[in-house]
């Protein structure tokens, strides 16, 4: 069928060998691709209550079926496992040009198992796949430089997939990398690489994506890009990037500053957008991606990509870092090393709170620049304090009998956005379907940036999480699960009735903005069902969060307080709203009204 | 000339241009097959592009054993924003390369010499292939529209211009 390659490869590290299977198109019809085909693949893929270090534990990495074509920021890859971290689902995103050159060699979705005797790189050109021994020559290398030997050992234009030292190690915030600075960053896939004792996937593709009537598709995606794609909405992402949103958020008391200790951050003159804008250098983009948002910096001899905003926050404010040289250094270490960043700063923050508090001196203090910049290859190597930092927030923050100073969700360190500044946030993490995480639902746009929603009420807000707030921008759970299915750049405000322009030339049908949506929910019920297979933790965030005594006492968001009443209510109104019981189970009126076709 | 030009400065390295490239000339997305590329460092995010300049450079056709490369005089007009609008209107008349197909013997002269890279073989059809600006309408130029970061051109040279008037 034309967009889908209609192909699955499945690799076995444990034997060496792999095979090629057909695409599962039922599944394709109802979940489309990306996160929504992914989740499917994982229901049969994943056993039941396995432990996700397991060899039969997979990682499935997903293209979406625009990838390779001129559907601008269609082109990221989902890579999806059971995390390490968490023991539920885990769907990360990656841009960057993995994707579409997994579609020009072949395939639609690689799906990994086993563990290798001995470190290995899979290589794919096209129908060949080889494994060629990482030992002595791969092995260890950061990812910078094994993305350089891969174009120059096996193909100029290869596309890499790697871990970095951290992945080898094992830590369960280990990610992957691809085009260096693009990272399938959160939930331990690269955790889950160095047990399989594989150091990257690398691809080379040399055939076509075929759409039909490729000269029709051309004039459609034109109009679409001109009308909806190249739109002022859209190009605050090419112009400043994410760092715009670190004074908005400081301002507005929800940038996590000091371990949370309060939400406006007194140095962030230092690590704002326009300190950023006076050290950039250039600006890039993902393949077949019109915007370009990829902002790349050079300071003190530091230079690289971002870091993004969720950086600023958590490993900037967070850490009381206000120095940008500091933090960029910090970021690239992270990149090179194959760590994700939110993790790493919060844990980073954690061990300076816990030695500001007298608790256990790590040496590490908040705004201090020496100790902080050694952190990552610390941890990474499990070394000194690393060896402990890399327990993560929770493990650490109960090791030292506070596990109140932990900020995590289901074991999942959060972004950077405080609900006590932002109200609609609490319910968003507490409710998202891999832990602490903000690319779900994102009521900051219209609480905050847009300001056409109190910050400051939940009222209403079970609601707006579940279906967002489209008119306004705002995001929710269904929206960015179909969005995720394409799979779409959150920069990229497409709507459902644009997103129903491009589905239909993959699936010659309209398709209405309910079914859109529809497919949304579906994904999402699916992934409920997933994670209450395998045994989820009940929905809650840090009760400082919400609870009255939680409240901030400085900043701009000092004094406001959610109740943990109305956060209980809250959260039971949006299980009502889903068509779930009180323990957040659906419904068979639910799953069977959506489609869904699996069961407990 | 008239031909493309890619600005390494500007370039984002989206590579939307190779992909439109490919959808125009191939029928399908198939960018290994493009008539230019942008060749992009992810780490340090040095660009360089590849496009055929036409008759301002001529290697290809001064090789050619065959005659199989022949000028064609066409009327451009770009979609979308291009510099040279100002000066020239929304069309510029010009010469292309083109390869007569069934001249062309798939000797491979003219791939040896190309400076920029761009004409190869063609992997089904065993005969050369390049840039025919899209027979006037660059569907490169139409994709490469980010009015922020415009990075493909048109340019020309003094025999187009005489033809302007």
């Amino acid at each position: 069928m034309d967009f889908y390659q209609g192909n699955v490869l499945r690799i076995d590290l444990s034997s060496g060998t792999s095979v090629v299977e057909p695409l599962n198109m039922e599944w394709a019809e109802k979940y489309i691709g990306g996160k929504g085909l992914l989740l499917r693949y994982m229901w049969e893929e994943v056993p039941p209550g396995v432990d996700p270090w397991a060899p039969e534990s997979p990682v499935i990495l997903m293209t979406g079926p625009f990838a390779g074509t001129n559907v601008s920021t269609a082109s990221r890859l989902v890579v999806g496992c059971k995390s390490p971290a968490t023991g539920i689902l885990n769907d990360s995103y990656v841009g960057g040009s993995f994707a579409p050159e997994m579609k020009f060699a072949g395939y639609d979705a690689i799906i990994i198992k086993g563990e290798s005797p001995e470190p290995v790189i899979v290589t794919i050109k096209d129908d060949k796949v080889e494994f060629v021994p990482a030992m002595p020559k791969y092995w260890g290398l950061k990812t910078s430089a094994i993305e350089e030997a891969m174009r120059r050992d096996f193909d100029a234009d290869a596309k890499t997939l790697s871990i970095g030292p951290a992945g080898e190690n094992e830590l369960v915030w280990a990610c992957l990398s691809t085009d260096q600075y693009h990272k399938a960053g959160r939930g331990g896939h690269g955790a889950l690489f160095g047990r399989k004792k594989l150091k990257a996937v690398v691809v080379r593709g040399t055939g076509s994506v075929s759409v039909g009537d490729a000269k029709a598709f051309l004039a459609d995606m034109y109009r679409i890009h001109t009308e909806y794609v190249l739109t002022e909405d859209n190009l605050w992402a090419n112009e400043e990037g994410t760092p715009v949103l670190g004074q908005i958020m400081s301002d507005a008391g929800v940038i996590p500053t000091r371990n949370w200790s309060t939400g406006t951050f007194d140095k962030m003159e230092g690590i704002n957008s326009d300190a950023f804008i006076k050290i950039r250098t250039k600006n890039r983009a993902c393949y077949q991606c019109a915007i370009g948002c990829r902002q790349f910096h050079e300071v003190d001899g530091i230079a690289g990509e971002g870091p993004e905003y969720e950086t600023i926050a958590i490993c900037g404010a967070n850490c009381g870092i206000g120095d940008i040289a500091a933090l960029s250094k910090f970021n690239q270490e992270c990149d090179e090393l194959g760590l994700d960043t939110i993790s790493s700063g919060a844990v980073v923050a954690l061990a300076m709170d816990l030695t500001e508090k007298g608790i256990k001196d790590f040496g590490l203090r908040f705004g201090e620049v020496e100790g902080y910049l050694k952190a990552p290859q610390l941890i990474s190597k499990r070394e000194g304090l690393g060896a402990e930092l890399a327990l993560g927030t929770r493990a650490l923050a109960a090791k030292y009998g506070h596990p109140e100073l932990a900020m995590e969700v289901k074991n999942l360190e959060l972004p950077g956005y405080d609900p006590r500044g932002s109200f609609g946030m609490s319910l968003g993490y507490a409710t998202s379907d891999r832990g602490g995480c903000h690319m779900r639902t994102y009521p900051i746009a219209d609480e905050i940036v847009g300001g056409t929603l109190p910050p400051d009420t939940l009222e209403g807000k079970a609601m707006k999480i579940i279906w967002g707030n489209p008119a306004e921008g705002m995001i929710g759970e269904n929206f960015s699960s179909v969005k995720f299915t394409g799979i779409w750049c959150d920069f990229w405000a497409v709507t459902p009735e644009q997103i129903g322009q491009i589905f239909k030339h993959a699936w010659k049908r309209e398709f209405s903005d309910e079914e859109v949506f529809q497919i949304g929910e579906r994904v999402w019920n699916l992934g409920r069902l997933f994670n209450l297979r395998e045994g989820v933790e009940p929905d809650d965030i840090p009760q400082k969060l919400y609870a009255e005594e939680g409240a901030h006492t400085t900043g701009a968001s000092a004094g406001r307080a959610i109740g943990t009443a109305t956060f209980k209510a809250a959260l039971q109104e949006f299980y009502q709203l889903r068509g779930w019981d009180e323990n957040g189970v659906p419904s068979e009126a639910k799953l069977a009204e959506l489609g869904v076709d699996v069961r407990l | 000339m008239p031909h493309v030009l890619i600005s390494s400065k500007k370039c984002t390295g989206c590579h939307m241009c190779e992909l439109a490239c490919a959808a125009q000339h191939e029928g399908a997305y198939r960018p290994s097959v493009a008539r230019l590329f942008s060749e992009c460092n992810p780490t340090t995010a040095v660009i360089k592009g590849h496009t055929c300049l036409q008759t301002g450079c001529s290697k290809c056709q001064e090789a050619c054993p065959n005659d199989a490369i022949l000028t064609k005089e066409i009327t451009v007009k770009v979609k979308g924003e291009f510099a040279g609008k100002e000066k020239f209107g929304d069309t510029v008349k010009g010469f292309v390369l083109v390869v007569d197909e069934d001249a062309c013997t798939n000797c491979g002269e003219c791939y040896d010499v190309c400076p920029t890279g761009v004409i190869h073989e063609h992997p089904t059809r065993e005969v050369a292939y390049k840039c025919d600006l899209c027979d006037g309408e660059p569907q490169c130029i139409a994709f490469c529209q980010n009015p922020h970061v415009l990075a493909i051109d048109l340019k020309v040279d003094k025999k187009d211009k005489e033809l302007q008037a």
